[in-house]
Protein backbone atom coordinates (compact mmCIF):
# COMPACT_ATOMS: atom_id res chain seq x y z
CA UNK A 1 0.00 0.00 0.00
CA UNK A 2 2.88 2.35 0.66
CA UNK A 3 4.30 2.38 -2.87
CA UNK A 4 1.25 3.67 -4.77
CA UNK A 5 0.88 6.44 -2.27
CA UNK A 6 4.31 7.84 -2.88
CA UNK A 7 3.86 7.45 -6.63
CA UNK A 8 0.74 9.54 -6.51
CA UNK A 9 2.13 12.31 -4.42
CA UNK A 10 5.21 12.40 -6.59
CA UNK A 11 3.42 12.74 -9.93
CA UNK A 12 -0.33 13.19 -9.74
CA UNK A 13 -0.52 14.26 -13.38
CA UNK A 14 0.53 10.81 -14.51
CA UNK A 15 -2.79 9.40 -13.40
CA UNK A 16 -5.05 12.08 -14.76
CA UNK A 17 -6.11 9.90 -17.69
CA UNK A 18 -7.16 7.04 -15.47
CA UNK A 19 -10.84 6.37 -15.73
CA UNK A 20 -12.40 7.57 -12.54
CA UNK A 21 -13.81 4.57 -10.78
CA UNK A 22 -16.99 5.45 -8.97
CA UNK A 23 -16.16 4.51 -5.43
CA UNK A 24 -18.79 2.76 -3.43
CA UNK A 25 -20.63 4.36 -0.60
CA UNK A 26 -21.01 1.10 1.26
CA UNK A 27 -18.09 0.95 3.61
CA UNK A 28 -18.52 -2.30 5.51
CA UNK A 29 -19.28 -5.96 5.02
CA UNK A 30 -22.32 -5.75 7.28
CA UNK A 31 -25.97 -5.99 6.31
CA UNK A 32 -29.04 -5.88 8.58
CA UNK A 33 -29.07 -9.69 8.49
CA UNK A 34 -25.47 -10.09 9.65
CA UNK A 35 -25.92 -7.36 12.24
CA UNK A 36 -28.81 -9.31 13.72
CA UNK A 37 -26.68 -12.45 13.79
CA UNK A 38 -23.83 -10.46 15.29
CA UNK A 39 -25.92 -9.15 18.15
CA UNK A 40 -27.42 -12.60 18.74
CA UNK A 41 -23.88 -14.02 18.79
CA UNK A 42 -22.65 -11.53 21.37
CA UNK A 43 -25.70 -12.14 23.57
CA UNK A 44 -25.43 -15.92 23.35
CA UNK A 45 -21.66 -15.93 23.92
CA UNK A 46 -22.18 -13.80 27.04
CA UNK A 47 -24.90 -16.21 28.14
CA UNK A 48 -22.51 -19.09 27.55
CA UNK A 49 -19.83 -17.47 29.69
CA UNK A 50 -22.33 -16.85 32.53
CA UNK A 51 -23.86 -20.32 32.41
CA UNK A 52 -20.60 -22.14 31.74
CA UNK A 53 -18.55 -20.42 34.41
CA UNK A 54 -21.10 -19.51 37.08
CA UNK A 55 -24.62 -20.90 36.88
CA UNK A 56 -24.03 -24.51 35.88
CA UNK A 57 -23.01 -26.84 38.72
CA UNK A 58 -19.77 -28.81 38.92
CA UNK A 59 -19.98 -32.40 37.76
CA UNK A 60 -20.12 -35.07 40.48
CA UNK A 61 -17.27 -37.03 38.93
CA UNK A 62 -15.29 -34.46 37.00
CA UNK A 63 -15.69 -31.46 39.22
CA UNK A 64 -15.27 -28.04 37.70
CA UNK A 65 -13.24 -29.28 34.73
CA UNK A 66 -16.56 -30.06 33.04
CA UNK A 67 -16.81 -26.32 32.40
CA UNK A 68 -14.09 -26.69 29.78
CA UNK A 69 -16.33 -29.09 27.90
CA UNK A 70 -18.90 -26.38 27.18
CA UNK A 71 -16.23 -24.69 25.09
CA UNK A 72 -14.60 -27.85 23.79
CA UNK A 73 -17.80 -29.42 22.46
CA UNK A 74 -18.90 -26.17 20.84
CA UNK A 75 -15.60 -25.54 19.09
CA UNK A 76 -15.19 -29.12 17.85
CA UNK A 77 -18.75 -29.05 16.53
CA UNK A 78 -18.01 -25.89 14.57
CA UNK A 79 -14.71 -27.25 13.30
CA UNK A 80 -16.45 -30.32 11.89
CA UNK A 81 -19.26 -28.22 10.42
CA UNK A 82 -16.71 -25.87 8.87
CA UNK A 83 -14.73 -28.68 7.25
CA UNK A 84 -17.94 -30.25 5.98
CA UNK A 85 -18.93 -26.92 4.43
CA UNK A 86 -15.48 -26.72 2.85
CA UNK A 87 -15.89 -30.18 1.32
CA UNK A 88 -19.41 -29.52 0.04
CA UNK A 89 -18.47 -26.12 -1.40
CA UNK A 90 -15.41 -27.63 -3.07
CA UNK A 91 -17.56 -30.33 -4.65
CA UNK A 92 -20.00 -27.64 -5.79
CA UNK A 93 -17.10 -25.77 -7.38
CA UNK A 94 -15.77 -28.83 -9.18
CA UNK A 95 -19.20 -29.79 -10.48
CA UNK A 96 -19.38 -27.95 -13.77
CA UNK A 97 -23.00 -26.89 -13.55
CA UNK A 98 -22.54 -25.06 -10.25
CA UNK A 99 -19.00 -23.82 -10.89
CA UNK A 100 -18.58 -20.39 -9.34
CA UNK A 101 -15.78 -18.71 -7.45
CA UNK A 102 -18.29 -17.94 -4.72
CA UNK A 103 -18.21 -21.64 -3.76
CA UNK A 104 -14.43 -21.51 -3.67
CA UNK A 105 -14.49 -18.50 -1.38
CA UNK A 106 -17.02 -20.17 0.90
CA UNK A 107 -14.72 -23.21 1.04
CA UNK A 108 -11.71 -21.06 1.89
CA UNK A 109 -13.50 -18.92 4.46
CA UNK A 110 -14.94 -21.98 6.11
CA UNK A 111 -11.58 -23.76 6.25
CA UNK A 112 -9.92 -20.74 7.88
CA UNK A 113 -12.58 -20.64 10.57
CA UNK A 114 -12.37 -24.42 10.94
CA UNK A 115 -8.61 -24.32 11.49
CA UNK A 116 -8.96 -21.70 14.23
CA UNK A 117 -11.69 -23.69 15.95
CA UNK A 118 -9.71 -26.91 15.60
CA UNK A 119 -6.77 -25.21 17.31
CA UNK A 120 -9.05 -24.06 20.12
CA UNK A 121 -10.51 -27.57 20.35
CA UNK A 122 -7.08 -29.14 20.72
CA UNK A 123 -6.06 -26.52 23.28
CA UNK A 124 -9.21 -26.91 25.39
CA UNK A 125 -9.09 -30.67 24.96
CA UNK A 126 -5.53 -31.04 26.14
CA UNK A 127 -6.10 -28.86 29.21
CA UNK A 128 -9.23 -30.84 30.00
CA UNK A 129 -7.31 -34.06 29.44
CA UNK A 130 -4.68 -32.92 31.92
CA UNK A 131 -7.37 -32.37 34.54
CA UNK A 132 -9.34 -35.56 33.97
CA UNK A 133 -6.73 -38.05 32.74
CA UNK A 134 -3.61 -36.45 34.14
CA UNK A 135 -2.16 -36.20 30.62
CA UNK A 136 -2.22 -33.46 28.04
CA UNK A 137 -2.32 -35.99 25.24
CA UNK A 138 -3.53 -39.54 24.76
CA UNK A 139 -2.95 -41.57 21.62
CA UNK A 140 -6.63 -42.17 21.24
CA UNK A 141 -7.95 -42.56 17.69
CA UNK A 142 -10.30 -39.59 17.97
CA UNK A 143 -7.69 -37.27 19.48
CA UNK A 144 -5.03 -38.28 16.98
CA UNK A 145 -7.18 -38.02 13.90
CA UNK A 146 -8.39 -34.62 15.09
CA UNK A 147 -4.79 -33.46 15.17
CA UNK A 148 -4.26 -34.89 11.68
CA UNK A 149 -7.32 -33.04 10.48
CA UNK A 150 -5.88 -29.82 11.88
CA UNK A 151 -2.60 -30.31 10.03
CA UNK A 152 -4.41 -31.35 6.84
CA UNK A 153 -6.42 -28.16 6.70
CA UNK A 154 -3.38 -26.05 7.47
CA UNK A 155 -1.97 -27.70 4.34
CA UNK A 156 -5.20 -26.89 2.52
CA UNK A 157 -4.84 -23.21 3.43
CA UNK A 158 -1.22 -23.33 2.26
CA UNK A 159 -2.42 -24.68 -1.09
CA UNK A 160 -4.85 -21.78 -1.33
CA UNK A 161 -1.95 -19.41 -0.85
CA UNK A 162 0.13 -20.86 -3.69
CA UNK A 163 -0.73 -18.11 -6.14
CA UNK A 164 -1.78 -18.27 -9.76
CA UNK A 165 -5.16 -17.25 -11.09
CA UNK A 166 -8.32 -17.47 -8.98
CA UNK A 167 -9.50 -20.39 -11.09
CA UNK A 168 -6.22 -22.23 -10.55
CA UNK A 169 -6.43 -21.64 -6.83
CA UNK A 170 -10.05 -22.77 -6.77
CA UNK A 171 -9.48 -25.98 -8.70
CA UNK A 172 -6.32 -26.98 -6.85
CA UNK A 173 -7.76 -26.33 -3.43
CA UNK A 174 -11.07 -28.00 -4.26
CA UNK A 175 -9.23 -31.18 -5.24
CA UNK A 176 -7.17 -31.04 -2.06
CA UNK A 177 -10.32 -30.53 0.03
CA UNK A 178 -11.95 -33.57 -1.51
CA UNK A 179 -8.80 -35.66 -1.03
CA UNK A 180 -8.90 -34.65 2.62
CA UNK A 181 -12.34 -36.22 2.84
CA UNK A 182 -10.77 -39.43 1.56
CA UNK A 183 -7.83 -39.19 3.91
CA UNK A 184 -9.40 -38.40 7.26
CA UNK A 185 -11.53 -41.56 7.66
CA UNK A 186 -8.50 -43.63 6.62
CA UNK A 187 -6.27 -42.01 9.21
CA UNK A 188 -8.95 -42.43 11.87
CA UNK A 189 -9.45 -46.08 10.99
CA UNK A 190 -5.75 -46.87 10.92
CA UNK A 191 -5.02 -45.13 14.21
CA UNK A 192 -7.92 -47.03 15.73
CA UNK A 193 -6.46 -50.32 14.51
CA UNK A 194 -3.05 -49.24 15.77
CA UNK A 195 -4.38 -48.39 19.22
CA UNK A 196 -6.34 -51.63 19.32
CA UNK A 197 -3.05 -53.47 19.73
CA UNK A 198 -1.98 -51.53 22.77
CA UNK A 199 -5.12 -52.04 24.83
CA UNK A 200 -4.75 -48.83 26.79
CA UNK A 201 -7.35 -46.82 24.96
CA UNK A 202 -9.64 -47.40 27.93
CA UNK A 203 -8.42 -44.12 29.36
CA UNK A 204 -10.67 -42.45 26.83
CA UNK A 205 -13.69 -44.31 28.17
CA UNK A 206 -13.68 -42.23 31.31
CA UNK A 207 -14.99 -39.33 29.30
CA UNK A 208 -18.60 -40.31 29.85
CA UNK A 209 -20.49 -37.56 31.55
CA UNK A 210 -24.19 -37.70 32.13
CA UNK A 211 -25.39 -34.20 31.55
CA UNK A 212 -28.59 -33.09 33.15
CA UNK A 213 -30.48 -29.92 33.89
CA UNK A 214 -28.38 -26.80 33.81
CA UNK A 215 -25.34 -28.63 32.47
CA UNK A 216 -27.26 -29.88 29.44
CA UNK A 217 -28.72 -26.41 29.00
CA UNK A 218 -25.24 -24.84 29.06
CA UNK A 219 -24.16 -27.26 26.37
CA UNK A 220 -27.08 -26.23 24.18
CA UNK A 221 -26.25 -22.57 24.75
CA UNK A 222 -22.70 -23.37 23.67
CA UNK A 223 -23.82 -25.07 20.46
CA UNK A 224 -26.17 -22.22 19.58
CA UNK A 225 -23.62 -19.52 20.40
CA UNK A 226 -20.85 -21.12 18.38
CA UNK A 227 -23.16 -21.85 15.44
CA UNK A 228 -24.22 -18.21 15.28
CA UNK A 229 -20.61 -17.14 15.58
CA UNK A 230 -19.61 -19.45 12.73
CA UNK A 231 -22.36 -18.11 10.51
CA UNK A 232 -21.35 -14.51 11.18
CA UNK A 233 -17.65 -15.18 10.60
CA UNK A 234 -18.32 -17.20 7.44
CA UNK A 235 -20.50 -14.56 5.80
CA UNK A 236 -18.18 -11.70 6.60
CA UNK A 237 -15.03 -13.59 5.66
CA UNK A 238 -16.57 -14.68 2.37
CA UNK A 239 -17.41 -11.06 1.55
CA UNK A 240 -13.90 -9.96 2.40
CA UNK A 241 -12.47 -12.67 0.15
CA UNK A 242 -14.81 -11.64 -2.68
CA UNK A 243 -13.56 -8.05 -2.42
CA UNK A 244 -9.98 -9.30 -2.24
CA UNK A 245 -10.45 -11.21 -5.50
CA UNK A 246 -12.15 -8.24 -7.15
CA UNK A 247 -9.27 -6.03 -6.13
CA UNK A 248 -6.76 -8.54 -7.50
CA UNK A 249 -8.67 -8.70 -10.80
CA UNK A 250 -8.92 -4.99 -11.36
CA UNK A 251 -5.39 -4.25 -10.41
CA UNK A 252 -4.47 -1.20 -8.44
CA UNK A 253 -6.73 1.15 -10.38
CA UNK A 254 -9.27 1.57 -7.65
CA UNK A 255 -6.70 1.86 -4.92
CA UNK A 256 -4.85 4.56 -6.82
CA UNK A 257 -8.06 6.36 -7.60
CA UNK A 258 -9.05 6.32 -4.01
CA UNK A 259 -5.73 7.62 -2.75
CA UNK A 260 -5.94 10.38 -5.29
CA UNK A 261 -9.43 11.35 -4.18
CA UNK A 262 -8.15 11.58 -0.66
CA UNK A 263 -5.36 13.80 -1.93
CA UNK A 264 -7.87 16.01 -3.74
CA UNK A 265 -9.83 16.52 -0.60
CA UNK B 1 -13.39 -23.42 42.32
CA UNK B 2 -10.68 -25.98 41.68
CA UNK B 3 -8.57 -25.86 38.50
CA UNK B 4 -9.67 -22.28 37.94
CA UNK B 5 -6.48 -21.49 36.06
CA UNK B 6 -7.03 -24.10 33.35
CA UNK B 7 -10.72 -23.26 32.99
CA UNK B 8 -10.10 -19.54 32.68
CA UNK B 9 -7.25 -20.17 30.24
CA UNK B 10 -9.63 -22.06 27.95
CA UNK B 11 -12.37 -19.42 28.16
CA UNK B 12 -9.99 -16.51 27.66
CA UNK B 13 -8.17 -18.17 24.75
CA UNK B 14 -11.43 -19.03 23.03
CA UNK B 15 -13.26 -15.75 23.52
CA UNK B 16 -10.11 -13.75 22.90
CA UNK B 17 -9.07 -15.38 19.64
CA UNK B 18 -12.61 -15.41 18.31
CA UNK B 19 -12.99 -11.70 19.04
CA UNK B 20 -9.63 -11.03 17.45
CA UNK B 21 -10.64 -12.89 14.28
CA UNK B 22 -13.98 -11.06 14.11
CA UNK B 23 -12.31 -7.66 14.51
CA UNK B 24 -9.66 -8.57 11.94
CA UNK B 25 -12.32 -9.57 9.41
CA UNK B 26 -14.33 -6.41 10.04
CA UNK B 27 -11.34 -4.12 9.69
CA UNK B 28 -10.15 -5.91 6.57
CA UNK B 29 -13.67 -5.60 5.18
CA UNK B 30 -13.81 -1.88 5.90
CA UNK B 31 -10.46 -1.29 4.29
CA UNK B 32 -11.31 -3.24 1.14
CA UNK B 33 -14.82 -1.80 0.89
CA UNK B 34 -13.36 1.68 0.89
CA UNK B 35 -11.24 0.78 -2.14
CA UNK B 36 -13.91 -0.80 -4.31
CA UNK B 37 -17.04 0.46 -6.05
CA UNK B 38 -20.38 -0.88 -4.96
CA UNK B 39 -20.64 -3.19 -7.98
CA UNK B 40 -17.92 -5.36 -6.46
CA UNK B 41 -19.93 -5.89 -3.30
CA UNK B 42 -22.39 -8.60 -4.26
CA UNK B 43 -24.15 -8.64 -0.91
CA UNK B 44 -25.70 -5.22 -1.32
CA UNK C 1 -4.14 -45.54 -21.14
CA UNK C 2 -2.01 -48.37 -19.82
CA UNK C 3 0.20 -48.21 -22.88
CA UNK C 4 0.72 -44.49 -22.28
CA UNK C 5 1.48 -45.24 -18.66
CA UNK C 6 4.05 -47.87 -19.57
CA UNK C 7 5.73 -45.57 -22.07
CA UNK C 8 5.90 -42.73 -19.57
CA UNK C 9 7.22 -44.98 -16.83
CA UNK C 10 9.91 -46.29 -19.15
CA UNK C 11 10.84 -42.73 -20.08
CA UNK C 12 11.12 -41.65 -16.42
CA UNK C 13 13.18 -44.70 -15.52
CA UNK C 14 15.47 -44.15 -18.47
CA UNK C 15 16.06 -40.57 -17.35
CA UNK C 16 16.80 -41.77 -13.83
CA UNK C 17 19.11 -44.51 -15.08
CA UNK C 18 21.11 -41.96 -17.06
CA UNK C 19 21.22 -39.18 -14.51
CA UNK C 20 22.02 -41.58 -11.62
CA UNK C 21 20.51 -39.10 -9.16
CA UNK C 22 18.70 -41.89 -7.35
CA UNK C 23 21.69 -44.16 -6.98
CA UNK C 24 24.18 -41.40 -6.28
CA UNK C 25 22.12 -39.15 -4.02
CA UNK C 26 18.86 -40.62 -2.77
CA UNK C 27 20.20 -44.03 -1.74
CA UNK C 28 23.14 -42.57 0.20
CA UNK C 29 20.70 -40.14 1.83
CA UNK C 30 18.48 -43.03 2.95
CA UNK C 31 21.53 -44.90 4.23
CA UNK C 32 22.75 -41.98 6.31
CA UNK C 33 19.25 -41.59 7.76
CA UNK C 34 19.42 -45.22 8.90
CA UNK C 35 22.77 -44.59 10.57
CA UNK C 36 21.47 -41.42 12.21
CA UNK C 37 18.54 -43.34 13.70
CA UNK C 38 21.02 -45.65 15.38
CA UNK C 39 22.90 -42.63 16.79
CA UNK C 40 19.69 -41.09 18.12
CA UNK C 41 18.32 -44.25 19.70
CA UNK C 42 21.71 -45.34 21.03
CA UNK C 43 20.77 -48.88 22.04
CA UNK C 44 21.09 -52.16 20.14
CA UNK C 45 18.00 -53.60 21.78
CA UNK C 46 15.82 -50.59 21.02
CA UNK C 47 17.09 -50.30 17.47
CA UNK C 48 16.37 -53.92 16.62
CA UNK C 49 12.93 -53.65 18.23
CA UNK C 50 11.96 -50.58 16.16
CA UNK C 51 13.84 -51.56 12.97
CA UNK C 52 10.68 -52.00 10.81
CA UNK C 53 9.40 -48.57 11.79
CA UNK C 54 12.76 -46.98 11.01
CA UNK C 55 12.88 -48.65 7.60
CA UNK C 56 9.51 -47.16 6.70
CA UNK C 57 10.32 -43.78 8.19
CA UNK C 58 13.48 -43.62 6.09
CA UNK C 59 11.36 -44.66 3.09
CA UNK C 60 8.98 -41.76 3.70
CA UNK C 61 11.80 -39.24 3.92
CA UNK C 62 13.30 -40.58 0.71
CA UNK C 63 9.84 -40.54 -0.89
CA UNK C 64 9.74 -36.77 -0.40
CA UNK C 65 13.06 -36.42 -2.21
CA UNK C 66 12.05 -38.80 -4.99
CA UNK C 67 8.75 -37.04 -5.62
CA UNK C 68 10.45 -33.65 -5.85
CA UNK C 69 12.87 -35.20 -8.31
CA UNK C 70 10.14 -36.91 -10.37
CA UNK C 71 8.36 -33.61 -11.00
CA UNK C 72 11.48 -31.51 -11.31
CA UNK C 73 12.31 -33.40 -14.52
CA UNK C 74 8.80 -32.68 -15.81
CA UNK C 75 8.38 -29.04 -14.97
CA UNK C 76 11.96 -28.07 -15.83
CA UNK C 77 11.32 -27.99 -19.58
CA UNK C 78 7.56 -27.62 -19.39
CA UNK C 79 7.35 -31.31 -20.27
CA UNK C 80 4.00 -31.76 -18.53
CA UNK C 81 2.48 -28.95 -20.56
CA UNK C 82 3.85 -30.54 -23.71
CA UNK C 83 2.30 -33.86 -22.77
CA UNK C 84 -1.02 -32.19 -22.08
CA UNK C 85 -0.84 -30.27 -25.33
CA UNK C 86 -0.18 -33.53 -27.18
CA UNK C 87 -3.48 -34.79 -25.81
CA UNK C 88 -2.02 -37.45 -23.54
CA UNK C 89 -4.59 -38.82 -21.11
CA UNK C 90 -3.87 -37.35 -17.64
CA UNK C 91 -4.80 -40.69 -16.06
CA UNK C 92 -2.06 -42.25 -18.18
CA UNK C 93 0.44 -39.62 -17.03
CA UNK C 94 -0.57 -40.24 -13.44
CA UNK C 95 -0.24 -44.01 -13.61
CA UNK C 96 2.97 -43.80 -15.60
CA UNK C 97 4.71 -41.51 -13.17
CA UNK C 98 3.40 -43.58 -10.27
CA UNK C 99 4.81 -46.75 -11.85
CA UNK C 100 8.23 -45.19 -12.32
CA UNK C 101 8.17 -43.92 -8.75
CA UNK C 102 7.10 -47.34 -7.50
CA UNK C 103 10.05 -49.04 -9.16
CA UNK C 104 12.49 -46.57 -7.60
CA UNK C 105 10.82 -46.92 -4.21
CA UNK C 106 10.93 -50.70 -4.39
CA UNK C 107 14.69 -50.66 -5.00
CA UNK C 108 15.11 -48.22 -2.14
CA UNK C 109 13.01 -50.30 0.25
CA UNK C 110 14.98 -53.46 -0.47
CA UNK C 111 18.25 -51.64 0.18
CA UNK C 112 16.85 -50.16 3.40
CA UNK C 113 15.58 -53.54 4.56
CA UNK C 114 18.96 -55.12 3.93
CA UNK C 115 20.67 -52.29 5.75
CA UNK C 116 18.31 -52.88 8.68
CA UNK C 117 19.41 -56.52 8.70
CA UNK C 118 23.03 -55.47 8.75
CA UNK C 119 22.92 -52.39 10.96
CA UNK C 120 20.01 -53.13 13.31
CA UNK C 121 20.31 -56.93 13.35
CA UNK C 122 16.75 -57.37 12.12
CA UNK C 123 16.03 -61.06 11.44
CA UNK C 124 14.47 -62.18 8.20
CA UNK C 125 12.55 -65.44 8.49
CA UNK C 126 11.32 -67.83 5.86
CA UNK C 127 7.73 -68.08 7.14
CA UNK C 128 7.27 -64.34 6.78
CA UNK C 129 8.58 -63.96 3.25
CA UNK C 130 5.17 -63.99 1.55
CA UNK C 131 3.82 -61.41 3.98
CA UNK C 132 6.94 -59.28 3.63
CA UNK C 133 6.78 -59.23 -0.16
CA UNK C 134 3.05 -58.48 -0.18
CA UNK C 135 3.58 -55.65 2.28
CA UNK C 136 6.39 -54.21 0.21
CA UNK C 137 4.29 -54.31 -2.96
CA UNK C 138 1.16 -52.83 -1.34
CA UNK C 139 3.00 -50.09 0.56
CA UNK C 140 5.09 -49.19 -2.48
CA UNK C 141 1.99 -48.83 -4.65
CA UNK C 142 0.28 -46.70 -2.02
CA UNK C 143 3.26 -44.41 -1.51
CA UNK C 144 3.86 -44.06 -5.24
CA UNK C 145 0.24 -43.18 -5.98
CA UNK C 146 -0.07 -40.59 -3.23
CA UNK C 147 3.38 -39.21 -3.90
CA UNK C 148 2.60 -38.72 -7.58
CA UNK C 149 -0.74 -37.12 -6.79
CA UNK C 150 0.60 -34.52 -4.38
CA UNK C 151 3.80 -34.12 -6.35
CA UNK C 152 1.73 -33.18 -9.38
CA UNK C 153 -0.19 -30.71 -7.27
CA UNK C 154 2.92 -29.01 -5.95
CA UNK C 155 4.83 -29.18 -9.24
CA UNK C 156 5.80 -25.89 -10.76
CA UNK C 157 4.69 -23.62 -7.96
CA UNK C 158 6.81 -21.52 -5.68
CA UNK C 159 7.51 -22.99 -2.28
CA UNK C 160 6.82 -26.58 -3.32
CA UNK C 161 9.81 -27.93 -1.43
CA UNK C 162 8.24 -26.93 1.86
CA UNK C 163 4.64 -27.55 0.92
CA UNK C 164 5.07 -31.14 -0.22
CA UNK C 165 6.04 -32.63 3.17
CA UNK C 166 3.19 -30.76 4.87
CA UNK C 167 0.67 -32.22 2.43
CA UNK C 168 2.18 -35.63 1.95
CA UNK C 169 3.17 -36.82 5.42
CA UNK C 170 -0.32 -36.67 7.00
CA UNK C 171 -1.73 -38.58 4.04
CA UNK C 172 0.78 -41.41 4.22
CA UNK C 173 0.39 -41.90 7.97
CA UNK C 174 -1.85 -44.96 7.41
CA UNK C 175 0.87 -46.48 5.20
CA UNK C 176 3.48 -45.91 7.89
CA UNK C 177 1.27 -47.56 10.50
CA UNK C 178 0.15 -50.44 8.31
CA UNK C 179 3.49 -51.22 6.69
CA UNK C 180 5.38 -51.03 9.98
CA UNK C 181 3.03 -53.42 11.77
CA UNK C 182 2.96 -55.83 8.84
CA UNK C 183 6.75 -55.79 8.57
CA UNK C 184 7.06 -56.41 12.32
CA UNK C 185 4.81 -59.43 11.89
CA UNK C 186 6.81 -60.68 8.93
CA UNK C 187 10.13 -60.32 10.74
CA UNK C 188 8.77 -61.47 14.07
CA UNK C 189 9.95 -58.28 15.80
CA UNK C 190 8.89 -58.24 19.44
CA UNK C 191 7.46 -61.76 19.14
CA UNK C 192 4.78 -60.84 16.58
CA UNK C 193 3.18 -63.74 14.70
CA UNK C 194 3.01 -63.80 10.91
CA UNK C 195 -0.78 -64.07 10.92
CA UNK C 196 -1.02 -60.72 12.78
CA UNK C 197 0.34 -58.97 9.72
CA UNK C 198 -2.41 -59.69 7.23
CA UNK C 199 -5.03 -57.25 8.55
CA UNK C 200 -2.44 -54.50 8.06
CA UNK C 201 -1.89 -55.56 4.49
CA UNK C 202 -5.66 -55.23 4.13
CA UNK C 203 -5.40 -51.65 5.37
CA UNK C 204 -2.67 -50.97 2.81
CA UNK C 205 -4.83 -52.51 0.07
CA UNK C 206 -7.74 -50.22 0.99
CA UNK C 207 -5.36 -47.27 0.86
CA UNK C 208 -4.07 -48.28 -2.57
CA UNK C 209 -7.59 -48.77 -3.93
CA UNK C 210 -8.91 -45.44 -2.60
CA UNK C 211 -5.99 -43.34 -3.73
CA UNK C 212 -5.60 -45.24 -6.98
CA UNK C 213 -9.14 -44.33 -8.00
CA UNK C 214 -9.12 -40.90 -6.35
CA UNK C 215 -5.74 -40.01 -7.82
CA UNK C 216 -6.65 -41.10 -11.34
CA UNK C 217 -9.74 -38.91 -11.19
CA UNK C 218 -8.10 -35.95 -9.50
CA UNK C 219 -4.84 -35.78 -11.42
CA UNK C 220 -6.39 -34.40 -14.60
CA UNK C 221 -7.95 -31.31 -13.01
CA UNK C 222 -4.75 -30.77 -11.01
CA UNK C 223 -2.34 -30.51 -13.92
CA UNK C 224 -4.53 -28.89 -16.59
CA UNK C 225 -4.08 -25.32 -15.61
Amino acid sequence: MATPKTQITDSPAEYSDTKRAPLGRVRSTGTPFTRTIGIATIVSMATLAVFGLVLSPADVRQGDSVRILYIHVGTVWIAYVAFTVTAVSSAAYLWKRTRSLTWDRFAGASAEIGVLFMALTLFAGSLWGRLSWGKFWVWDARVTSTAFMFITYIGYLAVRGLGGSHQQRAKRSAVVALLAVLQIPLVHFSVKLWRGLHQDSSVADRTHVTLQGLMLFSLFVSLIAFSLLYLWLLIHRQRVLAMQDALDDKGLDYALQQRRDEGDL
Amino acid sequence: MEDIGFILAVYIATFGSVTALALFILRRGRRLAAQLPDEDKPWI
Amino acid sequence: MLRVARLLAAKDLRIEARSRIVTNQVLPFAAIVMVMFAFALNSDAVVSRVAPGLVWLATLFSLLVLVQRAFAIESADGATDALRAAGVDPAGIFLGKAMALAVQLAVLEIVLLLSAVVLYRAQLRLSGVVLLVTTLVAATCGLALVGTLYGGLAAGVRGRETLLPLLLLPVVAPVLIGATRATEAALGTGGAAVADGWPWVGLLAVFVALFGVGGTLAFGPLIEE
